[in-house]
């Protein structure tokens, strides 16, 4: 019986990876086959790889965007980990009546559409003499109430007891929060840590149009500028898909780790 | 005692204040900006003062219905479905016991850090109509004629709710995933003690101790459903007709596709959060969030 | 405490730097693009949206006129077709002017939308060019008011894109597949798709090009020149529905349902015929294996009053903005190259398969050569041909309110609702929509 329930187990879980999984075999594929090919739906290897490689490093400077998104990305992230956990666990530690009026106000501001906000983001930035850099992709989403209330809602789930014990060896509230909260939430800051370098890495509409020149791009919008033109090259896009794919798995392999079971009890 | 908490209280504000004010720079100045946007009417840079004109043109917006017609038909719909697929998933996944795990968990998430470009020329290839789908459900003879899915309403409608479920559900598992790494194992060995089937300690361990959790991913999908924007516009461009036309796509139409009426827009952005604000305390009530 | 002071200067270290590598870049921005003064290199600014096509146009011109301004310069900005359009309405409706470039591309149904709404902003090209020596139909798509507003571009001139060897399998020569009307041409379909198996072409209910190019060969578009839906009592119109309903009832057509796959379907050698503008011919081309089968033969005609053979797909324009502090320079290197030189189009065609609607150039060897691909047709000097007979017509401000307003609709036209009452309503959601 056991058994049987194991076998179903994997299979439910084989039949989800591969439906996940089929995409990027597909991509792969098609970063070594000719447009026309991926556009007949050929599903195999084919021999266009290298061809595909150097036409796009001819079309663009992969580098420099490249470098862009990584500068805006590790930047944005660390800065979003540190402020948005210390106010999700400042709201929820230390509630109060009007710390919870304020966060409800915050949270108002995830729910308004970027769009509707980013004309006016844009002219304050460049009233602020900021368009075209890195800091103006990164400040606007340095915080943000989403990531704010993930925090929050992981700390009702904190042993507030460690917090006393803390307390009673004489620790600073800073430091409570720097040796004791921060290493006990590993799983929380992993999975905020993820998902914030992808929000950065990914993000479009705002590098768009707050990034002005050419040497500023970041990755997406290099990708973004291949897949539009009257004749797209799919061979060419599938290789700018790929490597802009890579670093965002390469993150979320290395923090993975800690999505292993009992993390917390080791600290205990 | 009482003291104690009041100057515990005071102390909050140094971890709280310097996120927040970032908050209110970066997102309520644009927002108020666009509220007093949201009573002006007009074309590019002309615009007039309409009142709340564009509040009442909203109730008689054919294309505004249709896009929130759409949009909560997507919501009720595919969030459930995600969610719970999510939490199931993460739960079986944090068994320590379970082999080959690290591989099912990357599988699974990989599909949100897709580009959107190729997330969407492979939708449309799967589900074109000599595609991959329909050659294989003609072959199981499950169909007699191939299906043109993006063309009919109701399953172009589904296959945007595969896709944002294909998409996303790997996303919420990782918040369950790292919530589920704060329940302290022990819990799960006494209840395995005391016999307890793994379906009911899915129910009365892991559901109620990731109640927040379960709340969060509730209230931010509810939110990303209500501003679905992408997987739309780069799987069916909101066809056929406008039967998959969003809230977003209908904003971005308005700003930046069609003669430019940044009021409107502003009006009908706003009507978003009214909806998510009123749907979040609902779910917040829901969830038995006392404060 | 202490910690939350180190905390506090860490974080205020960050932005700092942040802001200082900020500034220094946009000083270094600055000196790069938008500052022109002294007797440096005169640099002007262009977005463009295909740098394999109209972004290496203005390449091609660049060389043309350093020739005879050796200090001049151009930098060209690809982005994509969208983001084009949506970073210039956000600087435009923001009032920011440092990030905005001196030249921009204008897809040709947006022009009169983005002078209206933005009006003083687009520099008036009226006097600058001899614009008698384009494509009435062309310069009709740039002209508002008694002014002209921009250098007229690539076209979209369209035609039939056939493969030979079905059709001769199917019993027709080139000869039948001249001068035809649309029934005609459904008939021919039949044939086709019986003989060969193959279908005749690609419909796809989501997408307003077939439409469009139905209307303006009779010389009628979604909108007025008055900029009023034009759904109800116009022939034409109904016309053009009724012959998109026929293709779509008659089984020909293979649906598609995206870009990819409407390529696709001619790639692979689904279809026996494309209907499509000039520009399409490089992808018709990428199919190495089917060269020496295609051929090109005009559109089919409505049967209609004012129905031609010709009309046309897409197409685009050069646009100066006001604001430039290279206004001058620019309009000078738009309308000494794109504007009024033959060699210009002679390159742009040979280099990158690019038509303009410069007359002076069709009559150029360049526009004669024969494609082999194309069976040894001189495709050019047909589709030039073509271009002169094309219908003029106004784009208006609305017509991306209008096709979409049509594509609400029209699955119910398709599922044989009364057309009468479906123009109706769609006329009535097009005037909710525009109020």
């Amino acid at each position: 019986m056991k058994k049987l329930t194991t076998m179903v187990v994997h299979l439910f879980l084989i039949v989800a990876s591969v439906i996940s999984l089929f995409p990027f075999v597909w991509m792969l594929m098609g970063m070594t086959n000719s447009s026309s090919e991926i556009l007949k739906g050929k599903f195999s290897f084919g021999s266009m790889l290298m061809e595909n490689i150097h036409k796009l490093l001819d079309m663009t400077s992969l580098g420099a965007a490249f470098w862009n998104s990584a500068i805006i990305a590790i930047i944005g992230t660390v800065g979003t980990l540190l402020l948005s956990s210390m106010a999700g666990y400042g709201f929820e530690i230390y509630h109060s009546k009007s710390k919870s009026r304020l966060f409800g106000l915050l949270m108002l501001s995830m729910m308004m559409p970027f769009a509707a906000v980013m004309i006016p983001l844009f002219r304050m930035f460049s009233g602020m003499g900021l368009l075209n850099t890195p800091t103006a992709v990164i400040l606007p989403t340095i915080t943000t109430a989403f990531m704010i209330f993930f925090f929050l809602q992981n700390t009702k789930s904190f042993p507030r007891e460690l917090l006393q014990a803390g307390r009673v060896d004489g620790l600073s509230e800073w430091r409570l929060f720097t040796r004791i909260y921060m290493p006990t939430m590993k799983p929380t800051y992993a999975a905020a840590a993820i998902i914030t370098f992808m929000n950065y890495w990914n993000s479009f509409l705002w590098p768009l149009i707050a990034l002005q020149t050419q040497d500023k791009k970041t990755l997406p919008l290099v990708v973004s500028s291949l897949a539009s033109s009257y004749n797209p090259d799919y061979g060419i896009i599938m290789v700018a898909i790929v490597i802009t794919t890579l670093p965002s798995v390469l993150i979320f392999f290395l923090l993975q780790k800690q999505f292993v079971q009992g993390m917390l009890g080791s600290v205990k | 005692m009482e003291r104690k908490w009041n100057k515990s209280s005071l102390m909050g504000w140094q971890f709280v204040a310097l996120p927040s004010a970032l908050i209110l720079l970066f997102s309520f100045y644009p927002m108020f900006q666009s509220l007093l946007l949201s009573f002006q009417s007009g074309k590019g840079t002309v615009y007039h003062y309409v009142g709340i004109d564009n509040y009442i043109r909203l109730f008689s917006d054919p294309m505004f219905k249709q896009a929130v017609f759409n949009t909560l038909l997507y919501l009720i719909v595919q969030v459930p479905i995600m969610l719970l697929l999510g939490l199931v998933i993460a739960h079986l996944l944090n068994n320590p016991k379970l082999r080959f795990k690290g591989f099912y968990r990357t599988a699974i998430f990989l599909p949100c850090v897709t580009s959107l470009v190729s997330y969407a020329v492979l939708f449309k290839s799967i589900f074109a109509v000599d595609g991959i789908l329909n050659k294989m459900l003609l072959s199981m003879h499950v169909i007699q004629e191939p299906i043109a899915w993006l063309m009919d309403p109701i399953w172009a409608r589904v296959v945007i709710i595969a896709a944002i479920t294909w998409r996303w559900t790997g996303y919420n598992m990782i918040f369950y995933l790292s919530a589920m790494q704060n329940i302290d194992p022990s819990i799960y060995e006494a209840a395995s003690i005391d016999g307890a089937s793994k379906t009911r300690q899915f129910f009365s361990i892991t559901v109620p101790m990731l109640k927040p959790i379960i709340l969060f991913t509730a209230i931010i999908s509810t939110n990303g459903t209500l501003q679905l924007f992408d997987e739309v516009v780069n799987i069916t461009k909101g066809g056929p007709g406008n039967a998959t036309m969003t809230i977003s796509q209908y904003i971005y139409n308005l700003s930046f596709v069609y003669t430019p009426n940044f009021g409107y827009a502003a009006t009908v952005s706003y009507a978003i959060v009214v909806m998510v604000a009123v749907l979040a305390l609902f779910q917040l009530k829901l969830g038995g969030e006392k404060r | 405490m202490k910690k939350f002071l180190s905390v506090l200067l860490l974080v205020t270290m960050t932005a700092s730097l942040l802001a200082a590598c900020g500034s220094s870049n946009s000083d270094s921005n600055t000196a790069g693009s938008t500052d022109q003064g002294g007797s440096s290199k005169k640099k002007v600014v262009a977005w463009a949206w295909d740098p394999s096509f109209n972004g290496a146009a203005l390449k091609i011109a660049e060389e043309l006129y350093q020739k005879e301004h050796p200090d001049f310069e151009l930098e060209v900005v690809d982005m994509a077709k969208a983001d084009l359009e949506q970073k210039l309405n956000a600087n435009l409706a923001a009032g920011v002017k440092d990030g905005l470039p001196d030249i921009i591309l204008v897809n040709d149904p947006n022009i009169q939308k983005y002078v209206t709404a933005y009006p003083n902003t687009f520099a008036d090209f009226t006097d600058k060019i001899d614009f008698t020596q384009f494509s009435p139909y062309k310069v009709d798509a740039l002209r508002i008011g008694d002014k002209i507003y921009g250098v007229p571009f690539d076209i979209g001139v369209t035609g039939m894109f056939y493969r030979s060897d079905y059709l001769e399998q199917a019993g027709y020569t080139a000869k039948d597949l001249e001068n035809i009307t649309w029934d005609q041409y459904i008939e021919i379909g039949k044939v086709v798709k019986e003989k060969t198996g193959k279908y005749m072409t690609t419909i796809n209910p989501n997408d307003e090009a077939l439409t469009s190019i139905l209307l303006q060969s009779a010389g009628s578009w979604y909108i007025t020149p008055e900029n009023k839906g034009n759904f109800v009592n116009n022939p034409v119109m109904a016309e053009t529905l009724r012959v998109y309903k026929a293709i779509s009832d008659s089984g020909i057509a293979k649906p598609v349902t995206g870009w990819s796959e409407f390529v696709g379907s001619f790639n692979a050698g689904d279809v026996a015929t494309v209907v499509s503008g000039v520009w399409q011919v490089p992808s018709i081309m990428d199919a190495k294996d089917q060269s020496g089968k295609w051929r090109v033969a005009p559109i089919p005609r409505l049967n209609i009053k004012g129905g031609v053979n010709a009309s046309n797909e897409g197409g685009s324009s050069w646009f100066v903005l006001n604001g430039s502090k290279n206004k001058d320079l620019a309009i000078d290197f738009l309308a000494k190259t794109i504007g009024g030189s033959s060699e210009f189009y002679e390159r742009f065609l040979k280099e990158k398969g690019g038509v303009g609607s410069y007359i002076p150039a069709f009559s150029s060897d360049a526009y004669g050569q024969q494609s082999e691909f194309f069976g040894g047709q001189a495709i050019y000097r047909d589709f030039t041909k073509w271009s002169t007979e094309v219908p003029g017509i106004s784009l208006g401000m609305y017509t991306q309110e209008a096709k979409d307003a049509l594509k609400n609709e029209l699955p119910n036209i398709l599922q044989g609702a009364d057309l009468t009452q479906s123009l109706a309503n769609i006329q009535k959601l097009f005037e909710q929509q525009v109020q």
